[in-house]
């Protein structure tokens, strides 16, 4: 039935025009009448009672309509742990922390009425490293947490600052490490990073007369703010409606619900009056959300034949203040602690941890690139101080089909290939053993797998319905923010109908009134979920059409077919062009049959089971597996410790290559991400204060263009997803997990250091070079390359 | 950012110079230092007063003694590519073209980056090592700062309240300098150095003369007149010994680019470097 040539081409961004031309509206974009600016009143201390909020003064001021603090709002939020109200009410947690919110006529206005406003507070001892966190007696920074709302599936710890503990207990780890031929234990750091997304948060919120409450707000999920919106504020969902505008970058950042509560509260104080809430640059980096630092403590046992048979993995999340999100990432790098391999005999416990720190959240990857900086640089170690080569031993113990997983799931042949990913990087950039080596140039490889970490029931639907021309019109929920996801959507339903790209238009920008469901853009699930939605709708449409098209030409509608933008009976030739068919047939006598054609349909991931709580074990916990590598080679300056990534190659198994230009787009903008959380992100958090030092574009640098490695050369193996449209799987995220660890990997190559803890500075480098060149002084031997090297 | 500041665009340097004399009034060229500081708060003028509609200020013209005057309004990207001080002050250039990016050059002034006097200021080496001097006018007249005396300290110079940067010459007795700049930041683009070193040597003169001047490590810019002698004297067989002088002469601080322990190693590394490569 499926026709080619649309899949697996080139087509072009179905809103590359839109937005090269800037007719693509943002929020910040709309132009609302008499708008009225929001400024928020943070939190000076990490942690602190509060004692008295006072808005008299601020209320007074000349232009301000609306002043509301926690006292207003007591309900709680959060997607998976309800842990977070909107404004602090008896307790501040970070430095940013929301304590009240005004509105006013003019941006200065809101500033000054801010000022304004008096709070008391009780300094309260703040904890920042995860350590600490969870220390017998440390101080609580959720002491309410057991009477929290939460997800079945989620486990806070009450009494503690746990807000979640995932316990994988696989085969008998304690006798296959004593029975293991050599033992390795190392400890990894990541320290929180921000998503920096071109475009801050922004939302926009009006509260008509009659209480229904409208929002456009730049979001990953518009429905899952509604969901959220509506219990915080305790509204029928009936009443809210969510506009998403195009989105300029999330990066997970924008996931769940973030500015859209305050702005809300506000607006239900000024009825009839749209108020916007848009943070500026410096908010953006300490006041929204960041991604979950780690600790990550790694014992692997192995046999002599270089398989590794016990594996323990000890995954502390640094969450920050709220784990209202964050927690799912601690279960999601739970039930896929063990990576693309696998480990007969595992323990392994991911823990999140509370700390007076900025909010964790989502973050591209969710937690994968975070144990992937542990686990990829183990299995380097391991493989090297057994006198394996990397890459061999990486396949040896790689992941496939026959091959059990962490939580016991036995992988199929259509789970994708780890190992093809493996030699491919490895080949393009040249990592046999036996290669001649160059002082301070490396080549290292690290691993990558991620499954979509999601409800068991996340569902995407679309709304696919005709114009009188036969242009097909697609709504979707999912939100494309430069992944493609429109375009995909548009070759989905054009191959499927076979009619040209051009006649689908894809109505991208969802609003909750008149968009269908889709749960969140998140998991690098679009593709997949709202391709499957596509394909269902495209085939009910296909049958309405030839139903009509059948009666119309006296023919079984069995032996029809779409063809080039007609329906056609190949035996007599005979045919009809869409056109005449999308609004219903007119006989030649004047009588009409069908109707305008339209479908609604929807795609939940099926069979999907819940992790024993005791072991996690689970036959299929996830809809899916996306497996890869990355190769790196890099040079080192060993007198400065700059690291120069020279080349580097990554593959991954996606199932089917939909669009070869927006699929290396994305692995081209992974890496390079990739190589800013690897190489110069960090948030730093000045333990004294708990103030963020860098919270600038001055002080925390992410990649420029100049920085973009000088080859990127990228591969892919289809292996057919069973249940992927066409077979696709999602790719998204995965393109920006291994790099940190390949380039780590590659440093050790390169001048035999190693980095624990992200990101790998030219300090950094430097010191360990030092350190090394002074160890190896001391211990009387000469280093194996000179350290100081004349340029 | 208030959102009721004033702004003038006055047409000739004594316009400019008496309105000046109001409180709160900040001259304004590119404005790339002076915008996101009071976006921040640390600088709070209720008018502001543009001086890239004053015409004087524009060009870039050679000088009696076979120099160059640069106007206090030319951006750095025009300078970069002048051909007189390609030909002439090529050390300029190099340390030009590491300021922002392009596009930020495209309105960032040499005189700003003085002006803004900051220790890790690039053209600040160069003017430094050409010995440039800054012509300033005031309501009490006009007169030359001699650059070595122009920094004073972190966000300080000679210059006295009132005072205008018309242009930075470019003596012709500096002509024909070659050598590098070498820079290292966090990044490749767009970032302040951590360190940044400059070294430069003269053409076709005997014995040859030898410029050291360092950036981002010291509260100013640091010309090194002992590490150039010690090179003028030996030449670049001293290079390890320059470097090491430079390293004991910098003073640099630990700030979230880099720690002073490694910045004072970095000034050696690179000191010898830029010494090595004009052997
Ligand atoms: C993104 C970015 C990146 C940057 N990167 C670098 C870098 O890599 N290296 C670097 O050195 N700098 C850098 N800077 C700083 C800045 O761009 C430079 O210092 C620039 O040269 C300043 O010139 P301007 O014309 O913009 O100065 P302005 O901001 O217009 O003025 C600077 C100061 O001088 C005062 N002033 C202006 N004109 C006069 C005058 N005629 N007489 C007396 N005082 C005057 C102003 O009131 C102000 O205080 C960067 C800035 C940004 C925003």
């Amino acid at each position: 039935m499926i026709a080619s040539g649309r899949i697996g081409t080139d087509v072009p961004r179905v809103d590359g025009l839109e937005k090269v031309t800037g007719a693509a509206q943002y929020t910040a974009d709309l132009k609302f009448p008499r708008l009225l600016h929001v400024a928020v009143v943070r939190s000076p201390h990490p942690h602190a009672r509060v004692l008295d909020v006072r808005t008299e003064k601020a209320l007074r001021m000349p232009g301000v309509r609306a002043v509301v603090s926690g006292r207003d709002f007591p309900l709680h939020t959060g997607i998976y742990l309800k842990d977070q109200t909107v404004f602090a009410t008896d307790r501040v947690r970070f430095v940013g922390d929301p304590v009240a919110a005004v509105a006013a006529e003019t941006p200065e206005a809101a500033l000054e009425a801010a000022a304004l406003v008096a709070v008391d507070y009780e300094p309260l001892p703040p904890i920042f490293d995860v350590e600490e966190g969870i220390a017998d007696g440390a101080p609580l920074v959720h002491p309410d947490l057991g009477s929290y709302e939460v997800v079945p599936w989620i486990r806070p710890k009450s009494g503690t600052n746990v807000c979640n503990h995932l316990k994988i207990r696989k085969g008998d780890y304690a006798s296959a490490l004593a029975g293991s031929w050599r033992v390795f234990e190392n400890v990894f750091r990541v320290p929180q990073v921000q998503h920096v997304p071109m475009e801050p948060h922004v939302s926009v919120a009006r509260v008509d007369l009659a209480g229904k409450v409208e929002v456009h707000t730049s979001a990953q999920s518009p429905f899952t703010v509604r969901h959220l919106l509506a219990a915080c504020f305790g509204l029928s969902h009936g009443d809210v409606r969510v506009h998403v505008p195009y989105v300029g970058g999330g990066f997970g950042g924008k996931a769940g619900i973030n500015l859209e509560p305050i702005a809300v509260a506000l607006a239900m104080r000024c009825r009839g009056r749209w108020v916007r809430f848009m943070v500026d640059r410096h908010e953006e980096f300490y006041a929204t959300v960041v991604r979950q630092g780690l600790t990550a403590t790694l014992v692997t046992g192995v046999d002599r034949s270089g398989k590794v048979q016990a594996q323990k993995m000890h995954y502390l999340w640094n969450c920050g203040a709220y784990g209202g999100y964050g927690v799912n990432i601690v279960r999601s790098a739970g039930y896929t602690c063990g990576g693309a391999y696998e480990f007969p005999n595992v323990e392994g416990d991911s823990i999140g941890v509370y700390t007076n720190r900025p909010v964790g959240s989502a973050y591209r990857g969710f937690g994968m690139q975070e144990i992937h900086w542990a686990l990829e640089q183990q299995m380097d170690k391991v493989a090297l101080e057994i006198g394996m080569d990397p890459v061999e031993f990486r396949l040896l113990n790689a992941l496939g089909a026959g091959k059990a997983t962490v939580t016991g799931q036995v992988l199929d042949e259509h789970a994708g290939r780890v190992d093809l990913c493996i030699r491919s990087v490895a080949d393009e950039i040249g990592m046999d053993p036996g290669r001649q080596k160059t002082p301070y140039r490396g080549k290292g490889i690290a691993c990558a797998v991620k499954a979509p970490a999601m409800p068991n029931d996340a569902a995407s639907s679309v709304v696919m319905k005709f114009a009188e021309d036969a242009t097909l019109e697609i709504l979707i929920a999912g939100i494309d923010y430069g992944q493609g996801l429109m375009t995909v959507v548009a070759q989905f339903a054009a191959e499927a109908l076979d009619i040209p790209v051009e006649m689908v238009r894809v109505r991208g920008c969802p609003d909750t009134d008149l968009s269908p469901y889709d749960w969140q853009t998140v998991a690098s699930r679009q593709t997949w979920a709202t391709g499957n939605a596509v394909l269902r709708g495209a085939e009910e449409i296909r049958r309405k059409l030839c139903d009509t098209a059948g009666e119309a030409l006296g023919v079984p509608a069995s032996e029809l077919i779409l063809r080039g933008g007609a329906v056609v009976h190949e035996a007599t030739g005979r045919s009809l062009p869409l056109a005449r068919l999308v609004m219903g047939y007119q006989f030649p006598d004047g009588h009409a049959i069908g109707g305008p054609v339209a479908s609604a349909t929807s795609y939940l991931p099926e069979g999907l089971l819940f992790l024993d709580p005791e072991t996690s074990q689970s036959a299929k916990p996830v809809a899916k597996w996306t497996f890869g590598a990355q190769a790196v080679e890099i040079s080192v300056d060993p007198e400065t410790g700059q690291v120069t990534v020279e080349r580097i190659a990554a593959c991954y198994d996606v199932g089917r290559v939909v669009n070869p230009g927006l699929i290396r787009g994305q692995t081209y903008g992974g890496i390079v991400q990739g190589l800013g959380t690897g190489m110069m992100e960090e948030l730093l958090v000045d333990t004294k204060t708990g103030r963020a030092m860098n919270a600038s574009l001055m002080d925390y640098k992410i990649p420029s263009t100049e920085d973009v490695p000088a080859e990127m050369v990228v591969d892919f193996v289809e292996t057919p997803q069973k249940d992927g449209p066409m077979g696709a799987r999602g790719i998204g995220e995965h393109t920006m997990i291994p790099t940190p660890a390949a380039i780590a990997n590659a440093l050790y190559d390169a001048c035999g250091i190693r980095i624990s803890e992200m990101p790998i500075t030219a300090e950094k480098v430097w010191r360990a070079l030092k350190e090394k060149e002074r160890a190896a002084s001391e211990a009387g031997v000469a280093p194996a390359v000179p350290a100081s090297v004349t340029a | 950012m208030p959102s009721d500041l004033d702004f003038l665009s006055p047409t000739s340097v004594d316009e400019a110079i008496a309105l000046k004399a109001v409180p709160g009034t900040a001259w304004l060229l590119g404005g790339t230092d002076l915008l996101p500081q009071m976006r921040a708060g640390r600088k709070a003028p209720g008018r502001l007063v543009d001086l890239k509609r004053i015409p004087g200020l524009h060009e870039i013209r050679e000088v009696a003694d076979g120099g160059l005057s640069i106007g206090a309004a030319v951006p750095l990207a025009d300078v970069e590519v002048h051909p007189d001080v390609l030909d002439r002050f090529p050390l300029l250039a190099e340390c030009a073209k590491t300021v922002g990016a392009w596009p930020l050059r495209q309105r960032a002034t040499l005189a700003g980056n003085l002006c803004n006097a900051s220790p890790a200021a690039d053209t600040a080496v160069a003017l430094l090592a050409l010995e440039a001097e800054v012509e300033v006018a005031s309501t009490v007249g006009r007169r030359t700062i001699p650059i070595r005396e122009f920094f004073l300290g972190p966000g300080l110079s000679a210059l006295e309240p009132g005072e205008l940067v018309t242009a930075v010459v470019l003596p012709g007795a500096s002509a024909g300098f070659r050598g590098s700049y070498l820079r290292l930041s966090r990044r490749k683009g767009m970032d302040l150095a951590t360190v940044g070193v400059l070294v430069g040597k003269s053409n076709g003169t005997l014995p040859a003369r030898w410029r050291v001047a360092l950036a981002a490590v010291a509260p100013t810019p640091l010309r090194l007149r002992a590490v150039e002698e010690l090179l003028e004297a030996k030449g670049a067989a001293a290079a390890s010994e320059a470097a090491e002088a430079a390293r004991l002469a910098c003073r640099p601080i630990t700030d979230l680019r880099g720690s002073a322990e490694y910045r004072r190693e970095m000034v050696g590394v690179l000191v010898r470097r830029g010494a090595l490569s004009l052997g």
